[in-house]
């Protein structure tokens, strides 16, 4: 008789209701009427991401760091903010995905996939009103996965989470209904490089396996410990990194990022941008931390690098862009090098400042930068959004409360202080410091210098150029965005604020959820 | 030691796959490396699970299976659905994204 | 110990007999009559044809139907171990197997009603 594992149900109940939720949509998709699906499936995904948050957070209450599902789930701090992160970013995607009023023909997703880009029976769907309704489900088991990702105390689990976070994003991220063929692109593109790194990764359990003969996250610790540290292990190590990396699109495993970032549909771009970096970062600072923080200094001379590189690139080469989309998907490279700056300060022993800070970076970043591409979806022409920088000059004097709730949340990216950004920039630096990586955080501050420039020079243009195609009278036209884009804007444009001003209660939260189990 | 020739076997075969995906052109091509180098994961997780005499190998070689399934299939419908618009399944005509 | 084996000896020799005895025999049995599929190079499957106009291709249901086929045949793997392993794993390994095998029949429903079984 094999004994069943212990299974605490209400420490798996964010994940069981996210799931629940991305199966129930599935079902509606199957047998609810075409016409009245669209409302069922939102609500259908918004219970599910919403349920999840409360579950979380009623969680934290009285809560005891535990390991669950036969070792194969961790359920502590970091777990559970990072959890509640996903959930509410990702509820917030969903209500960008739900946005009706933008798009003339009532939605940013293509209505039948099958259909070749281009095609007679194409350009006839383009103008009809019949919506998408497929992308909450699988945005729903996007975040699911995630969700399922930070939490994974065991190589394999990270490993499906990995695959469930990722499936669903290669497919929607070919669903515009616009630019179709670019959409396409991106998600080929996505998918293969994905599909690559994944195999990295797997590579590197395989030989963590065959290293420490478990991939139980604290047996592997354990393993290292006793048995020193051969080859096998630190090669796994450095393939299970390069795949996580990826995924947090850190240079220079940051290829398919801009290309991506442009031709997915923005909502899709917004939901990858927040969550997925979260989820990321989150399996990275839970394999470093619980499975090698005693092996640290095979990683740390790795991280400290690609932390540079990423910072450079991401700075350097944002500079270059003319597309406000890929210019933040460089930002959002350049970020992740400052996130790893927060990775560097978890420190020797694990008591340094670094996890709390990073955590709350992802946080500030995750909101911020979904705020920013939701500002994307507004300012349109007649083939979508209208995304070149030139397309937004002068915008200040057509649209004033756009042009400053992007001010806000590019202010905020640049870590200007009063921004959430900066405090999230300032404390991932100081925990760097407080390491004695006082070079990495100076590198850091040089490429916020270099990557402010960019930020400031789309405000520059948005205030004090002549506003674009004006004299011939065909501008880009600023979208009245409906409540679902509505209600984003508004809560991370406050929370952007809130958090740049009064963050101590939430940095608190940070500090004391910053502690791993196993 | 012979379970080192396996090992050294799957090491070769996710090199081929890992070579094959940086210089094919044809995505499905592309595709079929990746496999290749899934494939020789398991390979490695089979052998480990003997080696180090613990069943865990190859029940992870099961999920591997299954991921790769879906992971075939997803990328399939991906790379059909560009096919269809463009007759063409090379990586190097998509080439619309870039700066 | 190899007299363990004589059962499956003797099911050679049974399923060898079975197999001369319906051949031999269904000439002389069963009735003839032929028609042009008897002639055909396979009884079933797709008719050997030569290019066609679309380009010497499958047509794109066939694709579709062998991605179904593979999605769902390779969930047996889960079930296998299971179903050797039965009455160790007791109770709760028949709930979990019941939950997963209702998740794939979620999808399942799904492909059904979206027409993914449909040839036509």
């Amino acid at each position: 008789m094999i004994e069943a594992p212990d299974l605490s149900l209400a420490a798996l109940a964010p994940l069981l209701f996210v799931f629940g939720a991305a199966c129930i949509g599935v079902l509606v998709e199957a047998f609810w009427p075409r016409e009245s699906r669209h409302p069922v499936q939102v609500t259908v995904a918004l219970v599910g991401t919403l349920g999840a948050l409360v579950t979380t957070l009623l969680l934290t209450v009285d809560f005891e760091r535990e390991i669950t599902a036969a070792g194969a789930l961790a359920v502590d701090g970091p777990a559970l903010f990072l959890q509640a992160t996903i959930a509410g970013l990702g509820a917030l995607s969903l209500l960008l995905f739900a946005e009706r009023a933008l798009d003339p023909a009532r939605s940013a997703f293509v209505v039948s996939a099958a259909v070749p880009a281009g095609s007679p029976r194409d350009r006839e769907l383009l103008t009809v009103q019949r919506v998408q309704t497929e992308v909450y489900p699988l945005a729903t088991f996007a975040i699911g996965g995630m969700m399922l990702f930070v939490a994974a105390n065991d190589l394999l689990i990270m490993f499906v989470a990995l695959e469930v976070l990722s499936l669903p994003l290669y497919l929607i991220s070919g669903l515009a209904r616009r630019r179709r063929l670019l959409s396409q692109e991106a998600a080929v593109k996505y998918f293969l490089l994905g599909a690559f790194a994944s195999a990295f990764f797997l590579y590197g359990l395989a030989l963590v396996y065959g290293a420490t003969g478990s991939v139980r996250l604290g047996d592997i610790r354990s393993a290292s410990l006793a048995g020193g540290t051969d080859v096998l292990l630190v090669l796994g190590l450095a393939l299970l990194v390069v795949g996580l990396l990826f995924k947090a699109s850190v240079a220079p495993f940051h290829t398919w990022t801009p290309d991506v970032y442009q031709g997915a549909p923005t909502p899709v771009t917004a939901f990858m941008a927040a969550c997925t970096k979260v989820a990321a970062f989150g399996a990275i600072l839970r394999l470093l931390y619980v499975a090698f923080g005693t092996a640290e200094w095979t990683w740390r001379p790795l991280v400290y690098a690609v932390a540079i590189v990423s910072m450079v690139v991401g700075a350097v080469l944002g500079l270059t862009q003319t597309d406000l989309k890929r210019m933040l998907a460089y930002s959002s490279i350049a970020h992740a090098g400052f996130l790893l700056t927060g990775v560097i300060g978890l420190g020797a022993a694990g008591d340094g400042s670094g996890l709390a800070a990073t955590m709350f970076y992802l946080l500030t970043y995750g909101l911020t930068t979904l705020g920013a591409f939701a500002v994307l979806t507004l300012v349109r022409d007649g083939d979508g959004e209208a995304t070149h920088l030139s397309q937004w000059a002068g915008l200040a004097s057509r649209s004033p409360l756009v042009a400053a709730v992007m001010t806000l949340f590019l202010l905020a990216l640049a870590g200007i202080p009063l921004t959430a950004g900066f405090t999230g920039k300032f404390a991932v630096f100081r925990a760097a410091i407080e390491e004695g990586a006082w070079p990495l955080a100076l590198v850091a501050l040089l490429a916020s210098a270099v990557a402010a420039f960019f930020y400031l020079r789309v405000i520059v243009l948005m205030y004090f150029s002549p506003p674009a195609g004006a004299e011939r009278g065909q501008g880009p036209t600023v979208g009245v965005p409906g409540m679902p884009t509505t209600i984003v804007l508004a809560i991370t444009a406050t929370a952007t604020l809130a958090l740049g001003i009064v963050p101590g209660s939430v940095l608190d939260l940070a500090e004391r959820a910053a502690i791993f189990v196993g | 030691m012979t379970l080192t020739y396996y090992l050294v076997l799957a090491a070769i075969l996710f090199t081929i796959g890992a070579v094959g995906v940086l210089v094919r052109r044809n995505a499905i091509v592309v595709f079929m490396c990746v496999e290749l180098m899934l494939n020789s994961v398991n390979l490695t997780l089979v052998t480990f699970a003997r080696a180090t005499g613990t069943i865990d190998g190859q029940i992870m070689a099961f999920f591997v299976m299954v991921v790769a399934a879906a992971e075939v299939v997803v990328g399939l419908a991906i790379i059909m659905s560009i096919y269809r618009t463009r007759r063409s399944a090379s990586v190097d005509d998509a080439n619309l994204l870039k700066y | 110990m190899l007299s363990n084996y004589v059962p499956i000896v003797g099911l050679f020799a049974l399923a060898a007999a079975f197999a001369i005895f319906s051949v031999t025999a269904a000439p002389y049995v069963g009735p003839r009559r032929y028609n042009r599929a008897k002639l055909a190079a396979y009884e079933c499957g797709i008719e050997p044809v030569d290019q066609p106009l679309t380009g010497g291709r499958f047509p794109i249901k066939y694709y579709l139907t062998a991605m179904l086929f593979i999605v769902f045949d390779i969930e047996i793997v889960f079930l296998y171990p299971w179903a050797v392993h039965n009455e160790a794993l007791g109770v709760f390994g028949l709930v979990e197997m019941v939950v997963f095998i209702v998740t794939v029949f979620i999808a399942y429903a799904y492909v059904w009603r979206r027409g993914g079984l449909e040839w036509d």
